[in-house]
């Protein structure tokens, strides 16, 4: 068994699928790892992955052609998700998608295309529900800060939501758990950027500008419930608790 | 009636969203709008829920009522005239104000604004015409509007609410117009329907033009809803189906809701409801919205003249199945779309899978699973490749009962989910079984 070691990007493990491909071992002898995952193999013999532009531009054109778009959407999802295997689930799913062609991704029989649908799955429950509970608060300056610590690598996923909808405010949104950022200019660009351990997580802590509307927010919401319904599991539910250390009603 | 002057917006929203909340309907979908550059907020196809209150229901809209004064006094509200509670109103600043700035930090989808009638129907319209204005030109808020047409209100000042908002609703509250007579004397159902016909009017005539006229809003976008009380009246789950289905049809309603009666007013003529609110039976009702709306059946399938009332211990697609299990087995690698959907246990998503699925190779129990149908209902009405997932006697008995088990939990659960019990071996299912006959005549007789 030859193990691939690639970076836990979508480049990354693209480039990956291209050396497992054309290394001529066979796809039965080759498997894929994203590095630094901790498990060691005993009677492995393991490559590293040469990141270069082209090989994950062809990867992801034959991607394109021949399993289509939607699909290849899939697989950069499956890419953001939190699961050790991955990047070897992603290549066992392309043998059979570029193969397969456009329909590949609808044959939830096939144990590699379910494998896939999956991890697109919760990753995409998962950027949802952060659209949906993610709690701004505003900072010195007018400018509206979110942190979150979500499962999967799903910051990414939000930013064309809020981008569309408060393209005139300048935002940040932190991905506590990567140490990684989204920030927004009013009527300007959005860049992603990794911030390090230090002063600015340290900051996140402290309270904002205009705490009256986060107070006003949390009066809403309690009178808003009705007495005689309460329903604890029904709210858990839909809220699962790991949200709640992040959402202004709950603190 | 007094409206406390000075209020701190605080408490005022205290009072007018404790007033607003048994509004059942918090939806922000239907409209699909992009941002404006400049501007705040967007509008989403599917709606999007920000939080879930301690109800279990979820908060997608600053729901709240202008104000709670009224002058009507239906039995059934908290808001009636003669009731001693705390008054209050905004001011549309106010309301604007609280909506952009909750807006900004996602808490909120966008507004849903109701109200007590104040004074007349035609100035409470025009105060929420204010109040929309005000947010959508002074404060070019682009997020979701949600808001009631006050029945009685001038057509005119309905029609230039509705080109602002994105969906308005009026409350048909009781299904029959006896209901509504005994309850809510002062208003009458000619006088509901009049602007719920006014809006479907202007919602269709808005789909006759064939070029949006750039910089005008189209009207309703999201069409419209309403919203009914069960268990307040006697009136029965075929009257309450029958109705919503020719609302549906008659008034092409995008939602009608449902909302359990709460006792909030000590009145003879309302229900005691010792059990509390009815939650199982609105639960029901949903249950045969959702088969209405999206599985293609209609409310004679359903529920009947002669059985009025949804089975306790089934849900309404197992109930249906069960009384015509002559069409079933069905084969999952033949069955067209529509005949898979009536399947206990397949929905609309793990139909279309399997539409989707079968195309590459023929499917088998283990992939069902996989693609979310639930195995547990409908193994029993299913067959893979001719074989059944394990042998069972094509009797409607005998599935009812294997069946039942798994429902009367999920049922209970609703009705009781307070309470706690501790599991045992003589678990009898939460129910209580008759006393024999013996036991009955020994308590009449005293011998134990």
């Amino acid at each position: 068994m030859t193990v691939f070691v690639c970076r836990d990007t979508f480049e990354g493990i693209l480039c990956g699928v291209y050396d497992g491909w054309t290394s001529g071992l066979g796809h039965d002898n080759v498997c894929l790892e994203i590095e630094d995952t901790g498990n060691v193999r005993m009677f492995a013999d393991y490559r590293r992955v040469e990141e270069e532009d082209w090989k994950f531009l062809r990867v992801e054109e034959a991607v394109i052609r021949r399993a289509g778009r939607k699909t290849c959407g899939m697989v950069y999802r499956a890419s953001l998700s939190r699961e050790e295997e991955k990047a070897d689930r992603i290549y066992r799913f392309l043998i059979y998608a570029l193969s397969a062609g456009r329909d590949a991704a609808e044959r939830l029989q096939i144990p590699a295309v379910n494998a896939v649908f999956q991890m697109n799955r919760s990753v995409e429950n998962e950027a949802n529900r952060l659209i949906e509970f993610l709690r701004f608060r505003q900072i010195a300056g007018g400018a509206l800060l979110a942190v979150a610590a979500p499962k999967n690598d799903v910051i990414a996923l939000t930013v064309p939501h809020f981008v569309d909808r408060m393209n005139a405010e300048n935002w940040i949104i932190c991905d506590k758990n990567r140490r990684k950022a989204a920030v927004h200019r009013s009527m300007g660009s959005t860049v992603t950027v990794h911030i390090p351990d230090g002063a600015f997580w340290e900051k996140l802590a402290e309270p904002g500008d205009q705490q009256e509307f986060e107070e006003l927010w949390k009066t809403f919401c309690r009178s808003i419930a009705i007495g005689q319904r309460t329903n604890p599991r029904c709210q858990m539910n839909h809220l699962p608790l790991r949200y709640r250390p992040y959402m202004t009603e709950f603190t | 009636m007094w409206i406390q002057e000075n209020m701190e917006l605080n408490e005022k929203l205290e009072i007018l969203a404790d007033a607003a909340k048994y509004d059942v309907s918090c939806t922000s979908s239907g409209s699909e709008r992009r941002g404006k550059p400049g501007q705040l907020g967007n509008a989403v196809k599917a709606g999007i829920c920000h939080s879930f209150s301690a109800d279990g229901r979820c908060i997608s809209l600053l729901k709240i009522l202008f104000t709670n004064q009224c002058v009507y006094d239906c039995r059934y509200c908290i808001n009636r005239r003669s009731n001693d509670v705390r008054r209050a109103a905004f001011t549309p600043e106010e309301v604007c104000r609280l909506t952009v700035e909750f807006y900004r930090r996602n808490y909120i989808e966008g507004l849903f604004l109701s109200s007590g009638v104040l004074e007349s129907p035609d100035h409470t319209m025009d105060l929420l015409f204010q109040t929309l204005w005000k947010l959508r030109c002074e404060y070019g808020f682009n997020g979701y509007i949600h808001v009631k047409a006050i029945p009685g209100a001038d057509p005119e000042l309905i029609r230039m609410t509705g080109l602002l908002a994105d969906r308005m609703s009026v409350n048909l509250e009781l299904p029959t117009s006896e209901g509504l007579r005994m309850l809510a004397p002062s208003k009458s159902r000619s006088r509901i329907l009049a602007p719920m016909r006014q809006i479907q009017r202007g919602i269709a005539a808005g789909k006759q033009e064939i070029v949006p006229r750039k910089g005008f809003r189209s009207f309703v976008p999201a069409g419209q809803s309403t919203q009914m009380i069960v268990g307040a009246t006697r009136d029965s789950d075929f009257q309450l189906l029958a109705v919503a289905e020719a609302l549906y049809r008659n008034y092409e309603m995008k939602r009608v809701f449902y909302s359990a009666f709460v006792r909030v007013n000590d009145d003879s003529l309302l229900p005691a409801l010792p059990g509390g609110p009815p939650l199982l039976r609105e639960h029901r009702l949903y249950q045969a919205d959702w088969l209405m709306r999206f599985y293609g059946f209609r409310a004679d399938e359903l529920l009947t003249e002669d059985r009025p009332n949804f089975n306790l211990f089934l849900d309404p697609k197992c109930d249906w199945a069960l009384r015509n299990m002559n069409r079933f087995p069905i084969e999952v690698n033949t069955a067209d779309y529509a005949e898979l959907l009536r399947v206990p246990g397949i929905g609309v998503r793990s139909a279309r899978r399997i539409i989707a699925a079968r195309r590459g190779s023929r499917l088998d129990f283990p992939d069902l699973k996989k693609m979310g149908v639930v195995l547990k209902r409908a193994a029993f009405f299913l067959t893979c490749g001719g074989r059944m997932m394990y042998p069972v006697r094509m009797d409607a008995d005998a599935v009812a009962a294997r069946l039942v088990g798994e429902e009367q939990r999920r049922a209970w659960d609703i009705e009781h989910r307070d309470a706690y019990r501790q599991m045992s071996m003589f678990d009898d299912g939460f129910l209580n079984p008759a006393p024999a006959p013996e036991d009955a005549g020994s308590v009449l007789s005293g011998q134990m």
